[in-house]
């Protein structure tokens, strides 16, 4: 492990990556002690405000510290795209995994809903979730998750159909092993490595769907927070405080670049002959 | 007698700082085969690679030249070695089908040797190809000259690339291991072939391989490399009747010869079967959604039986079934036809239950596929144990280092992951995870074909020590003649997914054998001065 991290530094993407990520991380778990003031206080005199001594990164239309709600709404942000793709990734891998085991008709169709899945375009199957579950963070969470499973699952599965053809799992099935062993046990530890770069990259797009789905109403809701719905509320008033819209945007993108990057030079590290 | 390659007290040491050859020296006369033999790690792919100037990054040479007729090879720049490369020397390495290219046509491939090295043109340069394509033995040219390397099999991508090696009329030729990948016979014809076309051009070369019953039939003089430095150089049949190094004659003593007997017992003839397979078939194919499986038989309707505390061999050559019986016993493939375990009859895969899959165990060919690389020693010798159950009154912890002290490796190996160890170790591993379940029978697939002959000795010695204390029956699956005939009561022949002869390992060969295994017997090279 500490011999994989080292070539992850030394490649500049996984460097610059992993320094985003890690501040990110610091905001999201410190923010609201370091934080100067609370993200709700309203200061109706600085109203509109851009950067100055006092509030940093500048104030929105209730005077609230954009500073403070954006550490604030790291938390938000980055824990909850995390957490979908966790999800996503799980279901994905057991999922792709069993299915290259089982082989034959089972595989047949679980790839074929697969395929029919992943034919709805992504953002348009997430809304679709969120409107039957109903609107909050949580939901969204859950919706961006069930959306990534498919596509995890295919890549999972082609890992696993080489891991499928080892003889340690002929030699499991031979002694009379469950499937459920041979899945979790046996097979799912040597697919995980093409698996966390994948993970890695799509928490980039969980950023920009919780954001998304935020700025649309259909995540988290006010007064919370979260960047996307901070770019969602500064929408009115464009053209009197860009920086209210400036401040939330360019974290979401910071922070999903910063995922490729790390994504990219993950895999670069796994394989140290490309 | 003029020296066609000569090396001088030749060394090479890697960037890593791993010497792989210390003062090595050898010489070539015209006309002479010089056999390099070694184990995996003693540098005679090095010296190869050293030769023809393919040296990583980092590698540091010392000592003398490497000479081909008057030019010392180390002084050339890599353009000049191009010109050397193919034209003076050439090279035939083990596996044909990684050395041709799979999207140019044979044709193609030959005839750039001729284009580039000798200066043929056009319908010039065909006919040439065609004629020797005949030369080494390949009966429609013209049509295989159109082929791409896919459409050959083994033995006849073999003989193309003997063919572009010879094409130049080059001085010298290398030969790394240039029959392991093949068929026993096809082997055999490849040799025959290679003796006939270096007799009739005269050419020098050297021999590279891992068997030395093999090269002692090849070679003129044979010289022993251990750890990158030659151990001894003799006349061939010297080497092996008479060698005077310690370690050549452990190597000696490790090759299997079909004359010496390791197993001295017989089973019981009167005793009822352990395991027998009855009419057994097995199809591959895989059913998809829209389409029924496509049907290619594996395995015809073979029958056999195993005796309790019996070696069965079963041999044949690769795609011969042998394999594709072993994985159906062991419930890999599924059957039709019937299994019988003593008074059960089993007929599907399903139906084999814990009490079948404890009493038969398989281990395969290769231990580093066989083990989870992410799974500890400790680990994997657990996971038997957990389903079967350790012996009466013994910890988890003390039955594992009991297993890997009855394979002879210390308990501290629990510890360890199976990249921590040698191929060896790894293999005694896989038999101590098979043993763990205490089975009546062991399926040994092909299980020393991956390691070196003084370490396939060994293995062999460890299986037979366990069976004389266990009264273990073994189905041991191998292409390995002599090996099998060293160790087994019976020998079933499989050819073409066919059981064509099944008899006592004394008769193997006698006038009511059956043709294919007569062939197979005169193909076997035996040690020469046996």
């Amino acid at each position: 492990m500490p011999d994989l991290l080292r070539r992850l530094l030394r490649t500049p993407q996984g460097a610059i990556g992993l320094a985003i990520i890690l501040a990110a991380l610091v905001m999201a778990i410190a923010g609201t002690s370091i934080a100067p003031y609370s993200p709700e206080q309203f200061h109706p005199r600085a109203r509109f405000g851009g950067p100055s001594a006092a509030f940093w990164l500048g104030t929105d239309q209730f005077g609230r510290d954009l500073f403070s709600r954006l550490l604030a709404g790291a938390r938000a942000t980055l824990f909850y795209a995390l957490a979908a793709t966790l999800l996503g990734t799980a279901a994905g891998a057991v999922l792709g995994t069993l299915s290259a085991f089982l082989g034959g008709l089972v595989d047949e169709v679980l790839m074929r809903i697969v395929d029919a899945v992943m034919a709805i375009p992504n953002l348009l199957f997430t809304l679709l979730i969120v409107t039957v579950l109903g609107a909050s963070g949580v939901n969204a969470l859950i919706a961006i998750g069930i959306a990534f499973t498919p596509g995890m699952a295919r890549v999972t599965r082609s890992v696993a159909l080489t891991v499928r053809r080892q003889d340690y799992v002929a030699a499991a099935i031979a002694r009379g092993e469950s499937s459920g062993y041979i899945v979790l046990r046996e097979m799912l530890p040597n697919v995980v490595g093409p698996i966390v770069v994948e993970a890695t990259i799509r928490v980039a797009f969980a950023v920009m769907a919780l954001a998304t789905l935020s700025f649309l109403g259909l995540g988290a809701q006010p007064p919370s927070s979260e960047w996307g719905l901070m770019v969602a509320e500064a929408r009115p008033y464009l053209f009197r405080n860009a920086w209210m819209m400036i401040v939330p945007g360019f974290a979401i993108a910071l922070v999903a670049i910063a995922f490729n990057l790390f994504g990219d030079g993950l895999r670069d590290a796994l394989n140290p002959r490309t | 007698m003029s020296i066609v390659l000569s090396v001088t007290d030749y060394s090479l040491t890697y960037a890593g700082g791993a010497q792989a050859l210390i003062g090595v020296s050898l010489a070539i006369p015209r006309g002479r085969v010089l056999g390099v033999v070694g184990e995996s790690g003693s540098g005679k792919t090095s010296l190869a690679y050293a030769i023809m100037r393919y040296l990583p990054a980092g590698a540091v040479e010392a000592g003398g030249p490497i000479r081909l007729g008057e030019t010392d090879l180390r002084t050339l720049s890599q353009a000049q070695m191009r010109e050397i490369r193919g034209a003076r020397i050439g090279m035939v390495f083990q596996d044909p089908s990684a050395s041709l290219n799979p999207t140019l046509t044979l044709g193609e491939q030959l005839i750039e040797v001729l284009t580039r090295h000798k200066g043929l043109r056009g319908a010039e340069a065909r006919d040439r190809a065609e004629a020797l394509l005949v030369r080494v033995g390949l009966r429609d040219p013209a049509a295989m000259l159109r082929r791409y390397p896919h459409e050959a099999s083994g033995g006849e991508k073999q003989r193309v690339v003997i063919a572009s090696a010879f094409a130049a009329e080059p001085e010298c030729l290398l030969l790394d291991e240039p029959t392991t990948a093949l068929d026993v016979i096809t082997a055999r014809q490849i040799l025959d072939l290679f003796a006939e076309l270096q007799a009739e051009t005269g050419v020098a070369a050297l021999y590279i391989s891992h068997d030395l019953a093999l090269v002692s039939r090849v070679a003129d003089r044979v010289t022993v490399l251990h750890r990158g430095r030659v151990v001894e150089e003799d006349a061939a049949d010297e080497v092996f009747r008479a060698p005077r190094e310690d370690y050549t004659r452990r190597l000696v003593a490790a090759v299997p010869r079909p004359d010496v007997r390791l197993v001295a017992d017989t089973p019981d003839t009167t005793a009822a079967p352990l395991l027998a397979a009855e009419d057994m078939t097995v199809r591959y194919g895989r059913p998809s959604l829209f389409r029924r499986a496509p049907q290619t038989t594996g395995a015809r309707d073979v029958s056999l039986l195993v005796r309790p505390g019996e070696i069965l061999g079963v041999v044949g050559e690769s795609g011969s079934g042998k394999s594709t019986i072993a994985r159906a016993l062991a419930g890999l493939n599924p059957f039709e036809g019937a299994v019988r375990l003593g008074a059960r009859r089993i007929e599907r895969t399903s139906a084999m239950d814990r009490a079948y899959r404890r009493a038969v165990q398989i281990v395969f060919q290769h231990p580093d596929a066989s083990l989870n690389p992410r799974h500890s020693i400790g680990r994997i010798l657990s996971r038997p144990l957990a389903l079967y159950g350790a012996p009466e009154g013994v910890g988890r912890g003390d039955a594992i280092a009991a297993l890997l002290e009855e394979v002879q490796l210390p308990a501290s190996y629990a510890r360890r992951y199976p990249h921590q160890l040698s191929g060896g170790e790894t293999q005694r591993v896989a038999i101590a995870r098979a043993f763990a379940a205490r089975p009546s029978l062991v399926i040994c697939d092909e299980i020393t074909s991956s390691l070196d002959v003084s370490i396939q000795a060994q293995v062999i010695a460890l299986l037979l020590r366990l069976r004389e204390r266990l009264g273990t029956a073994y189905l041991f699956i191998t292409h390995d003649l002599n090996l099998v005939r060293q160790i087994a009561h019976r020998i079933a022949v499989m050819y073409r997914g066919e059981l064509v002869e099944l008899s006592d390992a004394g008769t193997l060969g006698g006038p009511a054998s059956h043709d294919y295994t007569r062939a197979l017997l005169q193909a076997v090279p035996t040690p020469a001065g046996v």
